[in-house]
């Protein structure tokens, strides 16, 4: 259907002449009688609707169904017609409901039988419904400003749907030839207007109501061309439920409506379709609920030809089908997702039956339920599934056919497949972090951003530094990193923030001075990876890198890259200080044979070669095992058993279950024997044996605490 | 997509075809050549595609029921037999049949027909099919349009002045308009030979069976995909947006929602997001040379090891149990999931929404939806328990409020026991009593029915003489103020019949 088709606009045009005060002489028993309390009551006399009353409650009814499936766009406007024409609701959106028609109705009241009959006329209402449809909608307003040049293309096309009760056939002619005048002169007058459209196409529909029991005057018409205008098509209907059968079909016709009945619903208690209600609780009926949505929920079936099959059956009137659709248990839950080629909105042909509201209850209530369409083969096939969304049914029509994308390659056999370490789990934080949320037209930004821009404007800011697999980053795994780099995506940081990245860094600092391990990865990188001062600098430089990308959104990004500058130029100075430190007591104990210049080249070569002999070591260990280059390590002195057998460094590290038990043992059993002289005096479990013998030699037996050879 | 390849095998494609008196062709062997062409490069650049192979004369005969392997394809093309004149209209109808039986109604199917544009004569013709087309009974319609979305594209290994001296030309922009106008008719330019027909499969090969390369973007996180297959253009609406819209080669993702909160959306087509090594774009026909094959694996190999967002993105929403919301274009908008087949393989998809700023009632308008962080509240609550979706509608639907029909005279006899039932139960039902008076009141008001107010009032002082005598001296005063108020409405009077006015309870010194 396109956008502004005749059924963008409906004007029901209701007469409200002294005639319509007539009863329809179709009676309804209210009263009905409980047999216990029959006894000597006399029942109330049946009620009857006039024909003003069931005029409106059908198209009430009309109304009803077609702002459920179209709650937008498809516009009505409502006027009722005796000696004037009363406008009931505008075309505007909030306008746009049957409480809003009911309470207008409402203030109109029944048709005054005592008018003067000579003073009313449907032409009054008639005439109004073409000024009606010249004025235009909210929906063709927009779009001929949002199109600009081409704002031709917005059509104004409009139905009048007339209820009265006509004379005669010249009577009918007389209304169809004073509507395609009214055309003509309102289009010249909308010619020079900005807030009035020309007239397209106007498609009459006049339903003539009649009392029950009487002959009508006015003969039936298919739609018939009265200019290239305007089109007119003439029902007569009794009034009471001939009247409302009629516009179920027309506002099926009208709105590309299909009916769809679903079978085999259980009211049993324990699928609690229906509350223990029924005076039967123990016998469980199957029940049938018809509804109306679009009818390309049915479009497979109107391609295949199938629509005749066992599925449908034509109504006694002939003029109406509805599909049949089964019931389907088990039911699916809501994370699956289906694939669905459609969706559409329903309602309820007998919207307050109990049946009815039972299923819609039932959905409403946030399940969902497959059906099924029943095959000659005998064949199950799962076509449909009703579903509610906040408040709303709907029909989805599942896909039901072979996929033409059976069989792909997986996604492990494409590029970037083998590898194996994504930040799966990151990633997934990261998807939390970014789902959205509806925001408020109301609320503007004062950027004048939409806020699906600003959702891009902050995956934009939340991937600037983001690497995706877990080896190629060290601060993302890091727990003590987290608080710096979950606010530095942010947009604006209050001091707080500031604050809290600052304590990030400083601990950080902390960490390094206390020689904490990091969670460097070694994938790739031959041997045990790089040394301890190393891997800090790859993390700084990380962490840097990580900031320096954000640094320049406020001041505040700015002073977290300084303050990881400030911290991390200390640390390696302090290192070279210490080294240095070191090499000298080194030199001074041995001859002075360099020259004070070549120290500081040699204590770098030493450096750099130190890195590659550590790439060789398990980075855990940080005793360097007596490489005559080497410098001396701080802690290599002798120590007393108990430091010997527990190392300080090792302490640092994760402590695994069987070196805390060896340690317990140890310490146990040490307390039982005197330790060997030679053990408790050693230096890295190492004691020299025959010292007496250097030293009778006049040797020096030891040099910084260490063994010589 | 699929593909049904639709070959004339009739006589006149045995007509020999002199190029420049060195070698004579058949027409036949040139459209094999074309042929040859077309698998070869979706072979190596569409492999997806899932295509058959039909021929027909005065019969239709499936050679290759759809596949893709292309070999076996080519293998069929090289073992093509001649036979008699061309019918076209049946062998359509074999198309038909073929594509329904494999692939239902609503998918669409490109067809690709080569002949040489003799379409045959006297009965069976393509002209005497089309003259009679208005002729026929619902029996034997012609099979054009098909009930599927058809993409129409007809090879001619003929040249257009050819085409043009007889009527030949008409009838296949006839044909094509039949079948819904997606497609094209394709001639050869200048003479026929081999390298005139090879350029008008190129010409297809350009128009449908180019791979669609896309870059998919996440912030400043990329990769390189080839979407399969070809997302279509779309027209949104032919009077008011006649130009098609194209899905752009830029997608964007712009946040992610929950499985549950999306929950099965409508979607207008689907496709495999698949990654692709940015250097190997370039080769966009396969030139199928050895040396390249040998390098291709360890390329692929290379691909596979270095790390790619695609992988990393269908993990995570495959875990998370997640989609991401990707826009496709100016106000069009779709999703990325992790798909898994029956037999465990999963891959990255992504289904299209209806183009427009709303495609999802229950999410809103899409460009609406902003990040979670701009919310004072967190509203997916800080434990993951709440979600901010389905979006409510502003006004209930007719079942969601408890609306008064009365067209049945069940659903009338239903409200007014409603309201006995809740009279005899005085003064407990007090509330309900009025709550269901007051429904009846307003709907009566609406209609017109005034006759009815009268009626339930009447009943009302009926249920007033029958209380019992152990009732509740405030039944009979609750009972006779609402009769007595029904009647005031019934009057009409603006005072007591204003729609909105509601009968309160009589306040009695029993109700306290």
């Amino acid at each position: 259907m396109k956008m502004f088709s005749v059924a963008h606009k409906t004007v029901f045009v209701v007469d409200h002449c002294p005639y319509m005060a007539e009863s329809s002489r179709q009676q309804v028993e209210c009263d009905v009688l409980t047999k216990s309390r029959a006894q000597g009551v006399i029942p109330l006399a049946p009620v009857s609707k006039s024909l003003w009353t069931c005029a409106v409650e059908c198209s009430m009814e009309y109304c009803r169904i077609l702002f459920d499936v179209y709650p937008k766009d498809k516009l009505v406007n409502y006027i009722v017609s005796d000696s004037e024409f009363h406008i009931l609701n505008t075309w505007r959106r909030e306008d746009q409901s049957t409480h809003e028609l009911m309470s207008a109705l409402a203030a109109v009241g029944p048709p005054n039988p005592r008018e003067d009959p000579e003073c009313c006329s449907i032409l009054h209402g008639l005439v109004a419904a073409v000024e009606a449809l010249c004025k235009i909608t909210e929906l063709q307003h927009e779009k001929r400003t949002a199109l600009m040049d081409t704002a031709e293309r917005v059509a104004n096309r409009g139905r009048i749907i007339c209820l009265t009760n006509a004379k005669s056939d010249t009577h009918v002619r007389m209304l169809e030839d004073c509507i395609q005048e009214t055309i003509s002169e309102q289009n010249k007058l909308a010619a020079g207007s900005d807030r009035l459209m020309a007239i397209q196409q106007c498609d009459l529909v006049l339903v003539h109501i009649y009392p029950q029991g009487e002959e009508t005057l006015v003969s039936d018409r298919p739609k018939k061309e009265i200019s290239p205008l305007l089109t007119s098509e003439v029902h007569s209907v009794r009034a009471g439920r001939h009247l409302a059968s009629k516009l179920n079909i027309l506002v099926q016709q009208h709105f590309d409506l299909a009916s769809t009945t679903i079978t085999n619903i259980p009211m049993k208690p324990t699928l609690n379709v229906c509350e223990q209600e029924e005076q039967h609780a123990n016998t469980s009926a199957n029940y049938d609920v018809e509804l109306l949505h679009h009818r390309d929920a049915h479009i497979e079936f109107f391609k295949s030809g199938d629509l005749h099959m066992a599925g449908t059956s034509t109504r006694e009137n002939g003029v109406k089908e509805t599909m049949t659709l089964k019931w389907c248990t088990p039911r699916t839950n809501s994370i699956e997702l289906h694939y669905c080629t459609g969706a559409y909105r329903i309602s309820p042909t007998d919207v307050n039956s109990r049946p009815s509201s039972c299923l819609t209850n039932f959905l409403l209530n946030g399940r969902s339920v497959l059906l099924e369409q029943p095959r000659k083969s005998g064949s199950k096939v799962i076509s449909h599934m009703l579903s509610s969304h906040g408040g709303e049914i709907f029909l989805h029509v599942l896909n039901s056919n072979r996929s033409t994308l059976e069989d792909p390659p997986s996604i492990s056999e494409g590029c970037g497949g083998r590898v194996t370490d994504y930040r799966i789990t990151d990633f997934g934080e990261f998807m939390r972090d970014n789902r959205l949320t509806p925001v408020a037209e109301a609320s503007h930004d004062p950027s004048g951003k939409l806020p699906v821009e600003r959702a891009k404007a902050q995956l934009e800011r939340y991937t600037r530094y983001w690497p995706m697999i877990i080896s190629q980053t060290t601060i993302f795994n890091m727990q003590a990193v987290v608080p710096l780099a979950n606010l530095i995506v942010k947009e604006a940081l209050t001091e707080e923030d500031l604050l809290t990245c600052q304590k990030t860094i400083y601990n950080l600092v902390d960490m390094e001075r206390k020689n904490d391990p990091l969670p460097i990865s070694t994938v790739g990188s031959r041997g045990k990876g790089p040394k301890r001062d190393e891997q800090y600098r790859i993390m700084w430089n990380e962490l840097e890198t990580l900031v320096k990308t954000h640094a320049g959104a406020t001041d505040r990004h700015q002073r977290v890259l300084e303050c990881i500058i400030a911290c991390r130029s200390k640390p390696p100075e302090e290192e070279e200080r210490k080294k240095r430190g070191r090499k000298r007591e080194e030199r001074e104990d041995r001859t002075e044979k360099n020259g004070s210049k070549e120290a500081e080249d040699k204590s770098w070569q030493e450096s750099e070669r130190l890195k590659g002999l550590l790439e060789k070591e398990d980075q855990e260990s940080e005793v360097i095992k007596d490489s005559p280059d080497s410098p001396e390590p701080l802690n290599k002195k002798p120590r007393l058993i108990s430091e010997d057998v527990q190392p300080p460094e090792r302490a640092k590290g994760p402590a695994t279950l069987l070196s805390m038990w060896t340690n317990r043992i140890t310490v146990a059993n040490s307390r039982k024997h005197q330790e060997f002289f030679g053990r408790a005096s050693s230096v890295n479990s190492k004691f020299e044996l025959y010292q007496h013998l250097k030293e009778e030699n006049g040797m020096d037996a030891h040099e910084n605490g260490k063994a010589t050879r | 997509m699929p593909t049904v390849v639709l070959m004339d095998v009739s006589l006149s494609m045995t007509r020999p075809v002199s190029l420049d008196g060195i070698e004579e062709f058949q027409r036949k062997n040139l459209a094999v050549h074309g042929l040859n062409m077309l698998f070869e490069h979706m072979a190596s650049n569409y492999r997806l595609e899932f295509t058959a192979l039909m021929a027909f004369s005065s019969l239709w005969e499936l050679l290759v029921p759809f596949t893709r392997d292309y070999n076996a394809l080519q293998e069929a093309l090289s073992n093509l037999e001649d036979y008699d004149k061309t019918c076209l209209e049946l062998a359509l109808q074999g198309v038909s049949s073929v594509v329904q039986q494999e692939w239902g109604n609503g998918c669409p199917c490109q067809v690709v027909l080569v002949t040489d544009g003799s379409l045959g004569i006297g009965k069976g013709s393509l002209r005497h099919s089309l003259q009679t087309l208005k002729h026929r009974g619902d029996d034997k319609k012609f099979p054009l349009p098909y009930p599927f979305p058809t993409k129409m594209f007809i090879l001619c290994v003929a040249n257009a002045e050819e085409l043009q001296m007889t009527d030949a030309m008409e009838n296949l922009e006839e044909l094509l308009r039949l079948s819904g106008g997606d497609g094209q008719i394709f001639t050869v330019d200048g003479p026929l030979c081999m390298k005139s027909v090879q350029a008008m499969f190129g010409m297809l090969i350009d128009r449908a069976y180019s791979p669609f390369h896309a870059v998919l973007h996440c912030g400043n996180l990329s990769s390189d995909v080839q979407v399969f297959p070809r997302p279509e253009p779309v027209v949104v609406d032919e009077e008011v947006e006649p130009i098609p819209r194209a899905v752009s080669t830029d997608l964007e993702i712009v946040g992610f929602i929950e499985i549950a909160d999306i929950s099965s959306p409508p979607v207008i087509s689907r496709h495999l997001v698949l990654p692709i090594a940015v250097n190997k774009e370039v080769d966009e026909v396969g030139t199928g040379t050895t040396d390249e094959l040998e390098e291709e694996p360890s390329a692929s190999q290379m691909a596979g090891k270095s790390p790619n967002f695609c992988v990393l993105l269908h993990g995570s929403l495959k875990v998370e149990g997640m989609v991401a919301l990707v826009q496709l274009g100016p106000e069009w908008f779709g999703m990325l999931y992790s798909q898994a087949d029956s037999k465990k393989k999963s891959n990255l998809m992504m289904s299209l929404f209806e183009p427009g700023s709303d495609p999802l009632p229950w999410l809103g308008k899409i460009s609406h939806l902003g990040p979670v962080s701009e919310a004072a509240e967190n509203p997916y609550g800080e434990d993951d328990s709440k979600s901010p979706f389905p979006l409510q509608p502003q006004v209930k639907r007719s079942y969601a409020q408890n609306v008064t029909v009365w067209i049945k005279a069940s659903g009338l006899q239903t409200d007014v026991q409603k309201i006995l039932r809740n009279a005899r139960k005085l003064p407990d039902k007090t509330q309900t009593f009025y709550k269901e008076l007051n429904r009846l009141r307003k709907a009566a008001l609406a209609f017109g029915f005034w006759e009815l107010l009268k009626g339930v009032a009447e009943l009302l002082e009926r249920e007033c003489t029958m209380l019992p005598d152990s009732a509740h001296p405030d039944a009979a005063f609750q009972l006779s103020h609402a009769a007595h108020q029904l009647k005031l409405a019934s009057s009409g009077d603006s005072q007591y019949a204003a729609f909105d006015h509601n009968i309160v309870p009589m306040h009695t010194d029993f109700s306290s």
